[in-house]
């Protein structure tokens, strides 16, 4: 899952990248407005954390520009403007959400997490495939009553899929949404991520989840 | 209290309206008076003449025609007409027999001027008396001359209670009428001066419906008289200034509410994402050291805005000490020296060594603190910085330059505003809340002085300030 934080104030920056990418985002940065706008226009974000006054462009004409060219990605608007007014209109222009602040950490997560589900038309945050569990607030994952233990990129490489279960997701996917803009790693990790996560979640004696569609991807899921 | 317009109104438009009534009946019954008695006169004097027409002398008789004597108008009792002839040495020739022992007053009187006098008659009745001497018509038949003309005196005295009771029945009329107009008038006036006042309180109760939170209305919309107009266009003026004062207050607290949120909600989130799980030494010391910069920068906000506040509220006290301007200069530029260096900027203070001025030198440090600060914050790298004064006969300048500047002209002319950050290009470090400026502008007045900005070619801002000379000394 990757998110965009368009946030000016250094310290709220760092600090959110720092707990997003902990939480198992892949996270992109700026404190620029235009920055943000070119961020935002030239990836496919999850979800985008924007701030509305920012150097450079404000947030409510980033907002506007991105709906205008068509872009999905849910938008959470985090600011110190508290009034009704300022909420009504950040709603109304295309914003998903709105966060004042200061906020919660906590909840701005089960926040980004809900606006994931919504992406993905997941209402439930218990993903289920065969005996396969997956506890989308706490993380955690099973496989019948073991509880697997994965690395925050393997979870979120899990993650992915699981919310595109039954479909078959591309490489360019997976490299766009689990792996950050800054990252120096090639789109060749994508296997060898996959090829971990086989090693963890499949077990002897079970018909495999990770499906190899040659040419075009992986399928999460029990092949027909 | 002044008493209401409605009831100065009122009792003027009354007062007025009984004085015309005054003045109206008094005018009225004096003419109807002098009509009646004039005409009342006439009857008598006419009576008389004919009376005085029907006396003959005959000799040494004088002899009052019968059918005088029968006239109907000495005949009726109940409203008698009486006479009363006198030879000139007073002795009575004739009188009416209604009369009886009483006596009518002689007058002097001619035929054509007769006197008047209003007597009491008989019975109380008031009578009015006609009086004058003639010289009696000879006898026709009668040829021998008298030796002489004896003129005789008549006086005719008719019962006139008639006309004097039509009169008091005028006064009363008058009176009564008065009284009515009067009271007619007065609620009348009551209710065309309510009437007319309706715009006024028509006014009041707009006036009294607006809120604190909607001064945004006007009064008068609909249309007022052309004598309010004056006073709707004030309070019109008075609401839009006040209008302004609670939007810039308002404005004022909302930026004081947003500058402390996003600092606020960096500490609370550094704090939180630190504490989500166990991190080493390290990571702790980082995130504290975080956390106490940003309460250090916000400190320095509030310090700021309670100046700000005190400012405001003449809460400030200020001290009068003479000060070297040049060394003044050189410790507030201790503190920025260090960064300065490090952004390799070239720092010329040029204000001339023995340059002294009489003024509080805490409060002049805080404003050559605070331009300094926002010099080297925005000068570009390798840039330069440089301060200068001038003493003229009644004003001491003191001008600080920066090169870098990348604002416009018309933003030059915002610097002062609170909360506005000039430089957009510029993320938000949380060290600037754009106060420092403000705070300027505003002690500089405090101490007398005025304060500009202006961008000058090659991207110079300049800050200039200026204070009289009167105080300054050599």
């Amino acid at each position: 899952m990757r998110l965009l934080i368009i946030e000016d104030y250094r310290p709220l920056r760092q600090s959110l990248t720092k707990g997003l990418q902990e939480a198992g985002f892949a996270v992109d940065t700026t404190g620029d407005g235009q920055e943000g706008l070119w961020y935002a226009t030239s990836n496919d974000y999850d979800v985008i954390i924007l701030d509305l006054m920012l150097p450079g462009m404000d947030g409510l004409t980033i907002l506007k520009k991105l709906r205008a060219k068509g872009r999905k990605s849910h938008v959470l608007i985090l600011t110190a403007k508290d009034t009704l007014q300022d909420r009504i209109t950040g709603l109304d222009l295309g914003a998903d959400d709105y966060l004042v602040k200061p906020f919660a950490f906590e909840e701005l997560l089960a926040r980004v997490r809900a606006l994931l589900r919504r992406s993905y038309r997941q209402k439930n945050p218990h993903i289920k495939i065969k005996d396969l569990q997956i506890d989308l607030t706490t993380q955690k994952v099973r496989r019948g009553h073991e509880e697997i233990q994965l690395t925050p990129r393997e979870y979120a490489l899990l993650g992915y899929l699981a919310m595109r279960r039954g479909q078959t997701v591309s490489r360019t996917d997976i490299w766009e949404h689990v792996y950050e803009f800054k990252s120096t790693a090639s789109s060749n990790v994508v296997d060898v991520y996959v090829g971990y996560l086989r090693k963890k979640i499949e077990q002897p004696g079970k018909a495999p989840l990770i499906h190899t569609v040659r040419g075009r991807g992986y399928t999460l899921g029990v092949q027909p | 209290m002044k008493p209401s317009l409605q009831i100065r109104l009122v009792v003027g438009v009354v007062s007025a309206v009984l004085l015309l009534l005054i003045v109206f009946s008094v005018g009225i019954y004096t003419v109807i008076r002098g009509a009646l008695l004039r005409q009342f006169d006439a009857s008598l004097v006419s009576i008389a003449q004919i009376l005085a027409a029907s006396v003959e002398v005959d000799g040494n008789e004088i002899e009052l025609e019968f059918e005088a004597q029968q006239m109907p108008e000495f005949q009726d009792r109940n409203r008698p007409t009486y006479y009363q002839l006198w030879h000139l040495d007073g002795t009575v020739v004739a009188k009416s027999s209604l009369l009886d022992s009483s006596e009518l007053p002689r007058l002097s009187g001619s035929l054509t001027k007769p006197d008047f006098r209003t007597i009491k008659g008989s019975g109380g009745r008031v009578e009015r008396v006609a009086g004058f001497s003639f010289i009696p018509r000879l006898s026709n038949d009668d040829d021998r001359k008298p030796t002489e003309q004896q003129p005789l005196t008549l006086a005719v005295a008719r019962d006139s209670t008639s006309v004097l009771s039509q009169l008091r029945f005028l006064q009363w009329l008058l009176f009564f009428a008065s009284a009515a107009v009067t009271a007619l008038s007065v609620l009348v006036a009551a209710l065309t001066v309510r009437q007319g006042l309706r715009p006024l309180t028509a006014i009041a109760d707009e006036i009294a419906s607006i809120r604190e939170n909607d001064l945004a209305t006007r009064i008068g919309t609909e249309g007022v008289p052309g004598e309010l107009l004056p006073i709707k266009d004030r309070l019109n003026d008075l609401l839009s200034r006040l209008e302004d004062a609670f939007k810039r207050e308002r404005r004022f607290t909302a930026d004081v509410a947003h500058e402390l949120r996003t600092p606020l909600a960096g500490i609370r989130s550094t704090l939180e994402v630190t504490l989500t799980r166990i991190r080493d030494v390290n990571e702790y010391q980082a995130s504290l050291s975080d956390c106490l910069t940003i309460s250090k920068n916000m400190q320095r906000m509030m310090d700021n805005l309670l100046t700000l506040a005190r400012l405001d509220a003449r809460q400030i006290t200020f001290r009068r000490v003479r000060i070297e301007l040049a060394e003044l200069v050189s410790s507030c530029w201790m503190s920025f020296s260090e960064r300065a260096l490090e952004r390799e900027i070239i720092f010329e203070n040029n204000v001339p060594l023995k340059m002294t001025y009489e003024s509080d030198p805490e409060k002049l440090s805080m404003v050559m603190s605070n331009i300094l600060d926002n010099a080297v914050e925005y000068t570009d790298r390798g840039g330069h910085i440089w301060l200068t004064a001038h003493q003229s006969r009644d004003s001491i300048e003191i001008i600080v330059s920066n090169t870098g500047c990348k604002l416009t002209s018309e933003e030059a002319l915002q610097v002062f505003d609170c909360f506005w950050r000039g430089d957009a290009s510029r993320a938000n470090t949380g060290d600037h809340f754009g106060l420092g400026l403000g705070l300027v502008q505003r002690i500089v007045r405090a101490l007398g002085g005025s304060v500009s900005a202006e961008l000058q070619n090659g991207g110079i801002f300049a800050v200039r300030l200026t204070f009289p000379n009167k105080n300054m000394s050599k």
